[in-house]
């Protein structure tokens, strides 16, 4: 393994998880460098969504470990991998509906669940700064009084980038953060990401759009049936035909998908 | 009429105390708890053994029963912590059926089916007090710490983990640990009702702290509105009045004003959650089917 692998920000080894017969993970290795944005590609069902909840601990490995700058993460519960400095963001976004867009906000800044959060007014003014620079940053600035449940599709999206900048973490983990974003908005959500991997925050995300993941990223992981089977720069990847034959689904006996899309 | 008067605003604050406490956890945290009346109860419970062993001081009282009732909470917040919804709705009933076995069988504690008699009159620091001046700052008090709590950082946790736990944890919040407290301080307030209840009435026994008072209790909370801070208050108020309201009507025959007291609440119940689902003070947008 080289050096650059070891010092990784995030890294994991030989993760596997299997749900009944079903080898969802089937031992991956990754390492996800400082400072740049790692996609993981793959078709439906190759594992993604699966190895994001066996990092940050949702779901338990049945083998393999993780660590966070050194520091094993194996067995660690959510929060407590939060805490390390892994945010993570949802498919299907989980934002606190019934807040405001603020307080979803600034919800993410308060860690302590005890009845009250630790450092005082100078922390409570530090927090709130944290929140609202990270409202600027995703332009929900003039709607932080509305409640995220009202909020557009595009926005929705990134009040929970907006949590996850306010969380001050290192290390990202983006489930679909661009799918269904206009050409605008992603410009916009792809300067964040250059902003973020500037200040060497460590960027993995998942993306089914190759054009995204072209523009977006500084590595690809390709995984199938759990497994990482190539990883590289954008453009060997994507180039590579074997891979885009597993992508678009016409790999293995090609008559059988051909009658399954005719039945 | 004064004595009248005064025992109804007595009542009110205790139930105004419970409907406040319930409301925390129901209201901000999403733990639908049907077994208030538990914690009610084991309150009255500890605040009456001290009374009768020790000595009627009503803070002493207070404070033994918000820990006994607090401490006892993790029996809530177990499987507060495992489950939601409908599934804890149906682990806190099994709570308060364990619970009332336990009121009318443990003699020693509870005095049995019999309950406890001769709770003496309450002192403060040994001077004679009435329950309800104590009881109304307490709830002045409870309503407080609520507002307190459910402005600040900790109702925000609340709120996010009531609305989407697995995001909540992901940002680095301890669930369980917020659940816990958020439980334990409900049950606590709870205990500090019951307490006065002892105190106020000199006599507890197990039918005060049946699974009817419970779903009272909750009915309170959801026709005032839930996470709001007068809600609970104000469905306290018109649950309380509307049995005194109705025995004065001189067209209800006395044997008759049960039965019409049920009727009004059912109607009430249906009618408010078809038109204000949220309750009298709660948010209009929330709760509707189409939201």
């Amino acid at each position: 393994m080289s050096a650059a692998r070891e010092d990784a920000p995030l890294r994991c080894e030989g993760l596997a998880r299997s749900f009944g017969g079903l080898q969802a993970v089937a031992g991956v290795s990754l390492a996800l460098p400082a400072g740049q944005v790692t996609a993981l590609v793959g078709p439906n069902g190759a594992g993604k969504t699966t190895l994001f909840n066996l990092i940050t601990g949702n779901l338990r490995a049945d083998a393999g470990a993780a660590w966070v700058r050194g520091r094993p993460i194996t067995g660690l519960k959510p929060w407590q991998v939060a805490r390390l400095g892994v945010a993570r963001s949802f498919q299907d976004l989980r934002l606190f509906t019934h807040m405001t867009v603020r307080d979803n906000v600034l919800a993410a800044t308060e860690r302590s669940a005890w009845f009250w959060q630790p450092g005082g007014a100078a922390g409570r003014k530090r927090r709130q700064a944290a929140a609202e620079a990270a409202l600027e940053a995703t332009g929900l600035a003039a709607l932080a009084g509305a409640r995220a449940i009202d909020l557009a599709y595009a926005e929705r999206k990134f009040l929970s980038l907006a949590r996850i900048l306010a969380a001050e973490a290192d290390i990202w983990l983006l489930d679909e953060p661009a799918s269904g974003l206009d050409p605008a908005s992603r410009t916009r959500f792809a300067e964040l990401l250059r902003a973020a991997t500037g200040r060497g925050v460590a960027i993995c995300l998942i993306e089914h759009n190759l054009d995204v993941v072209a523009e977006l990223s500084d590595r690809i992981a390709f995984l199938d049936q759990g497994r990482v089977i190539a990883e590289g720069d954008p453009r060997s990847i994507l180039r590579d035909p074997a891979l885009a034959a597993i992508y678009f689904g016409d790999r293995h006996e090609p008559a059988t998908a051909a009658a399954e899309t005719t039945a | 009429m004064i004595a009248y008067l005064s025992n109804l605003a007595t009542q009110l604050a205790i139930f105004g105390i419970l409907a406040a406490t319930l409301n925390f956890i129901v209201g901000y945290a999403g733990i639908f708890s049907i077994a208030h009346a538990v914690f009610f109860g084991l309150g009255a419970y500890a605040g009456a053994q001290i009374a009768l062993l020790l000595v009627p001081d009503v803070v002493l009282a207070c404070l033994f029963a918000a820990a006994i009732a607090g401490g006892l909470s993790l029996c809530l917040a177990l499987p507060a912590l495992r489950v939601r919804g409908e599934y804890f709705v149906a682990a806190s009933l099994g709570l308060q059926m364990v619970a009332v076995t336990l009121f009318a069988e443990l003699k020693p504690l509870t005095g049995g089916i019999g309950g406890l008699v001769g709770i003496p009159l309450p002192t403060l620091f040994g001077v004679p007090v009435g329950v309800l001046p104590v009881a109304l700052a307490a709830l002045a008090l409870v309503l407080l710490a609520t507002a307190l709590l459910a402005r600040g950082a900790f109702g925000r946790t609340l709120t996010a983990i009531r609305d989407a736990e697995s995001a909540a944890e992901a940002l680095g919040k301890n669930v369980a640990a917020a659940k816990t407290l958020a439980v334990g301080f409900a049950c606590a307030g709870a205990g500090v009702a019951g307490a006065l209840y002892a105190l106020h009435t000199s006599f507890v026994n197990v039918e005060s702290f049946t699974m009817e008072y419970s779903v009272l209790v909750m009915a309170m909370v959801i026709i005032g509105g839930t996470g709001t801070l007068w809600g609970p208050l104000i469905g306290t108020v018109i649950l309380l009045s509307l049995p005194a309201g109705l025995a004065f009507l001189p067209f209800i025959p006395p044997s008759e004003v049960g039965a019409i007291q049920q009727i009004l609440y059912g109607l009430a119940m249906t009618l408010l959650m078809i038109f204000r689902p949220a309750g009298l003070v709660g948010d209009l947008s929330r709760g509707r089917a189409t939201a």
